[in-house]
């Protein structure tokens, strides 16, 4: 048991160590651009991407202004897609599977915002659509990929490409996860170090 | 309607050396990043008001783009094809010619408002570059190249000018706690002198040959202004300013006066590193690097010297570093051209 456990923590690490560190700057500097221009990020992905989606969007929204929440009113404001089953059920029944996140995407964008796509494969039908759009729409794309990146690595703006071989789902989505959760955590800790410093005055 | 806004800049060092004159041969590069400090272009379709109407410091109205008095916007509606039936106007934080790149952000906002109302997106790459076009060929304004990139890219960068014409933008990846601690660190001075850079720009462009070792230096500093940025280490910064300043003011008589000299005097006396002018001299605004223990201190001293020399429009301006470019706040034009 102890070399399973082991052995899994070691690919875990290992992705972990090849993380793409200047792609992960430049998506933090694009999520606060959105913020200073109180733009929205859209974010999708299938299965277990999407609960990472819907967990983000929480986090994003809340955690990060936690110790701010009366005194700050200007917040992230991140949104999951499709953002009810209606809406992901009507699409992927009425129109097709490969509808389900451009379809509502294009009901909601617009100049200013922000897209995040998770799909480990990167070759998603329904994902690559989405970008695609938002590409034809010069919306920048932060693409969290995995494997090889697939075609979301190509088309994404910022390439967040967790480099594994073929299949790795469990040790790509474990290390999304903390990608996504570095982002939330730099906010947190901006915000919070921003706000006892200027006790108070944020002007951002 | 489309509301854009662009973003001011504040340029660290190798100002100068984006003019082609010089880059063309040597190779130039700057370091800067933008502020808080915006210039809004809100453009609106009247399709029954076949007329161009221009609000800015003044208004104006026309049958026909040629008969624009504006020349950035008349070069604008020109180059992307609107005859009529547009109303432009702009809005700023702060004054014009104040040396943070003021025209070539309204420039890059212009242009961008301008394609979307015809319906085209632009990328950073081409708004970055025609708003060059525009203010450098058409127009055959003295300036350089940084203004426009900066504006158009955002946040803290390193642009490079290459012989060949090509422009790199790279982001200086530095976390919020460099960045806060970095501002903490910097007073802007607003002189309340206003000047047309392009004055400047001529005597310096004239002199070029001269200054070209200088020049060089200024552009090779850039790399190591960056370094020692991302290692936090403020106090080399602010020396590297000075010398830089020292430098640069040999490259034009009318790039300081004794007004700017008395100012920035009044700062390094009150305990600054080092400062520098910001855009092409002659008067628009100060920036001083100093410890963060001495900075109110040298606040009051500016203060003081500033009502001392009687110059009512002075001011110390408070700004933050921002990501934000150029961007698209609110397009309400029809989507319908744009399908899935």
């Amino acid at each position: 048991m102890k070399n399973y456990i082991n052995n899994f923590s070691k690919h875990v690490t290992q992705a972990i160590l090849t993380i793409p560190h200047k792609e992960i700057a430049k998506a933090l500097s694009l999520l606060e651009a959105v913020y200073e221009r109180d733009g929205r990020i859209y974010v999708f992905g299938n299965g277990g991407s999407l609960a990472m989606a819907t967990h983000w969007v929480g986090d994003f929204n809340k955690t990060i202004f936690n110790n701010l929440l009366e005194t700050k009113t200007k917040r992230f404001q991140a949104i999951r897609l499709p953002s009810t089953e209606v809406e992901l059920t009507a699409w992927a029944n009425d129109i097709g599977y490969d509808m389900v996140f451009a379809g509502p995407l294009q009901n909601y964008l617009t100049d200013s915002d922000l897209i995040i796509a998770i799909s480990s494969s990167g070759n998603s039908p329904n994902i690559v659509k989405a970008v695609q759009y938002a590409n034809r729409r010069k919306v920048p794309v932060i693409g969290l990929s995995g494997f090889d990146g697939g075609k979301l690595n190509k088309l994404a703006d910022i390439k967040i490409l967790v480099k594994t071989k073929k299949g790795a789902y469990t040790t790509v989505e474990c290390v999304h996860n903390m990608i996504l959760h570095l982002m939330t955590q730099y906010f947190n800790d901006y915000f919070s170090e921003l706000y006892e410093k200027r006790k108070g005055s944020i002007s951002r | 309607m489309i509301v854009v806004r662009a973003p001011l800049r504040i340029s660290f060092m190798g100002g100068g050396t984006d003019i082609a004159k010089f880059y063309s041969k040597y190779g130039g590069k700057v370091i800067s990043t933008t502020i808080d400090k915006y210039v809004n272009v809100v453009i609106n379709r009247t399709p029954l008001i076949p007329r161009i109407s221009v609000k800015y410091s003044v208004s104006e109205v026309a049958d026909k783009p040629e008969d624009i008095s504006h020349t950035r916007v008349r070069a604008g509606l020109m180059c992307t094809g609107i005859r009529s039936g547009i109303e432009i106007a702009s809005f700023s934080t702060l004054p014009s010619k104040t040396g943070l790149g003021s025209s070539s952000s309204f420039t890059a906002a212009l242009l961008m408002g301008l394609y979307a109302f015809t319906g085209k997106k632009i990328s950073k790459k081409e708004l970055a570059e025609e708003s060059c076009t525009l203010e450098i060929e058409t127009l055959g304004e003295p300036i350089g190249k940084q203004d426009q990139y900066a504006a158009v890219y955002g946040g803290f960068n390193t642009i490079e000018f290459r012989p060949n014409g090509k422009t790199i933008v790279k982001p200086v990846l530095i976390d919020y706690k460099t960045r806060t601690e970095f501002e903490d660190r910097l007073i802007l001075l607003y002189t309340g002198i206003t000047r047309d850079a392009s004055s400047v720009l001529t005597v310096q462009k004239a002199n070029m040959e001269k200054k070209v070792e200088q020049m060089k230096f200024l552009a090779a500093s850039v790399d190591v202004f960056k370094k020692e940025l991302e290692k936090g280490n403020f106090k080399k910064l602010g020396e590297m300013l000075h010398e830089a300043w020292l430098a640069k003011k040999s490259l034009a008589y009318n790039m300081s006066n004794k007004t700017i000299d008395r100012l920035y005097d009044t700062g390094r006396r009150a305990g600054a590193w080092g400062g520098k002018i910001l855009g092409a001299g002659g008067g628009g605004c100060i920036l001083f690097l100093s410890p963060k223990s001495k900075k109110s201190v040298i606040k009051e001293a500016l203060t003081k010297q500033i009502k001392r020399m009687k110059l009512k429009n002075a001011k110390i301006i408070p700004f933050s570093m921002v990501q934000s470019g150029t961007e698209i706040l609110f397009n309400g034009e029809d989507r319908s051209n744009h399908y899935v």
